[in-house]
């Protein structure tokens, strides 16, 4: 069972361009950014080899995006999940995720 | 700024990159520093998700209308006929079947019924027909509403029934798959079956469309979605 | 060897949530009619501690509903139905009282 409590490196990557608001279904109907297919291919490669379970994902995307991460966009509910099971499994620490994202950003940046 | 015409640089969405790439990117990184699982593993899943779109479902449909025989085979046993147009359904990656399907089923449409797919449990979805799913399937509102009020949630995308067809809900909650097989729309006489592929859209096989023949997948609508004959 | 046949109507056992059932509450209690035969696999209650190789496996079927049985306040139509995949254990067989 995941921890209810939101981690910061988390909730801090919402903006206010990326806050969810309520659209109707047709609404939410759009071409998958390039990070999403990636995020996609990684949940499958988590379940495939044993680390986290689809089915145990999707349960835990619902819930989470339901609660404590209910103002994230839908289309952000696998990475946020994925990011707290990973933390409250215990397999990265939040400072590890912390000092990951700086260093990706950077070489992000850098291009 | 130095490199701001770099050649190499990345095709973004947008001009900037989102904090949820960043996320995305470095969840991926400590996942493989971690040993979670590889780079190559990664590369084949994204390989698979980025090039399944609707066109396996739209062949099938096509298929069955043009090929009575076909059709029969179809509904009979959707999983092994699949492979005729070069779906397997035990192996869609080329290194084995990463969720828990087995066993797909078409769901033919007829002038009675009419069919609709959801996943109430999860948001299942027949990716190797159909590609990944869209945003609004695996959201709560139309995982909770189609089973409650189908008609209204079809109304949303334009779509309706009079009181003698009946609306047929599919929650695909255990090991099956389905697909919608819509019914031939009238005005489609002669085409081959790549032109009657182009109007048998995601939409379509999903329940929350019927085919148009003035609408393709890659061309918008001319009208505000559908009245079913 | 199925102990139902195609046009049986079956209730959907009304058992406390068992952990990892995929038995929907939404048809629990609820009468229903057989209309396929699907393959055997293992439950999903036992799939789900990994027992893929020795789990129980049995017969799962295709139950239809009418949806004016399922919602108490459903404003579509009469002849509305609803499809779902159910494992043998989890049906029996309807009472004289449903009608």
């Amino acid at each position: 069972m995941m921890t209810d409590k939101a981690y910061d490196v988390i909730l801090n990557t919402l903006t206010p361009e990326t806050t969810r608001d309520d659209v109707t279904l047709p609404d939410l109907d759009r071409k998958p950014d390039p990070w999403e297919s990636s995020m996609q291919a990684t949940v499958e490669c988590l379940s495939w080899r044993g680390a986290w379970d689809n089915l145990d994902r999707r349960h835990t995307e619902d819930q989470l995006g339901e609660t404590i991460y209910r103002d994230f966009p839908v289309r952000s509910r696998s990475v946020v999940a994925t990011a707290h099971a990973l933390m409250d499994k215990g397999v990265i620490s939040p400072d590890e995720l912390e000092a990951k994202m700086e260093e990706v950003r950077a070489r992000f940046n850098r291009q | 700024m130095t490199h701001s015409h770099d050649d190499h640089a990345p095709i973004q969405a947008s001009e900037e990159v989102s904090e949820f790439e960043i996320l995305e990117t470095a969840i991926r990184e400590l996942s493989i520093e971690h040993g979670l699982f590889s780079r190559e593993d990664h590369r084949r899943f994204s390989e698979w998700a980025e090039s399944v779109g609707p066109s396996g479902g739209s062949k099938l449909v096509a298929k069955a209308w043009v090929d009575p025989e076909f059709k029969k085979r179809l509904l009979a046993d959707g999983t092994e006929t699949c492979k005729e147009v070069g779906i397997d359904w035990r192996d869609p990656t080329g290194s084995g079947t990463p969720s828990d399907y087995t066993y797909f089923y078409v769901l033919e449409n007829t002038p009675k019924v009419h069919n609709v797919i959801v996943c109430t449990l999860c948001s299942c979805y027949p990716r190797p027909v159909l590609g990944m799913s869209p945003d609004w399937y695996r959201t709560p509102n139309y995982r909770r509403r189609l089973v409650r009020w189908p008609r209204e949630v079809i109304a949303e995308f334009g779509l309706h029934f009079p009181s003698d067809v009946e609306v047929r809900v599919h929650d695909s909650n255990q090991k099956s798959r389905f697909m919608v097989m819509p019914m031939r729309p009238e005005g489609t006489e002669g085409w081959s079956e790549e032109q009657l592929a182009s109007i048998v859209t995601r939409d379509t096989m999903i329940g929350v469309a019927v085919p148009q023949v003035d609408w393709t997948a890659t061309t918008p609508p001319s009208d505000n979605g559908g009245t079913a004959r | 060897m199925t102990k139902f046949e195609i046009g049986d109507r079956v209730t959907v056992k009304d058992a406390t949530s068992m952990f990892h059932t995929r038995t929907q509450a939404f048809i629990r209690g609820h009468t229903g009619v057989v209309v396929e035969h699907r393959p055997e696999w293992v439950i999903p209650e036992d799939e789900a501690w990994g027992r893929v190789e020795d789990g129980r496996t049995e017969p799962f079927y295709v139950v239809r509903f009418r949806q004016t049985d399922l919602w108490p306040r459903y404003t579509g139509f009469e002849i509305d139905t609803l499809e779902t995949e159910c494992s043998e254990r989890w049906l029996e067989p309807a009472g004289e009282a449903d009608t």
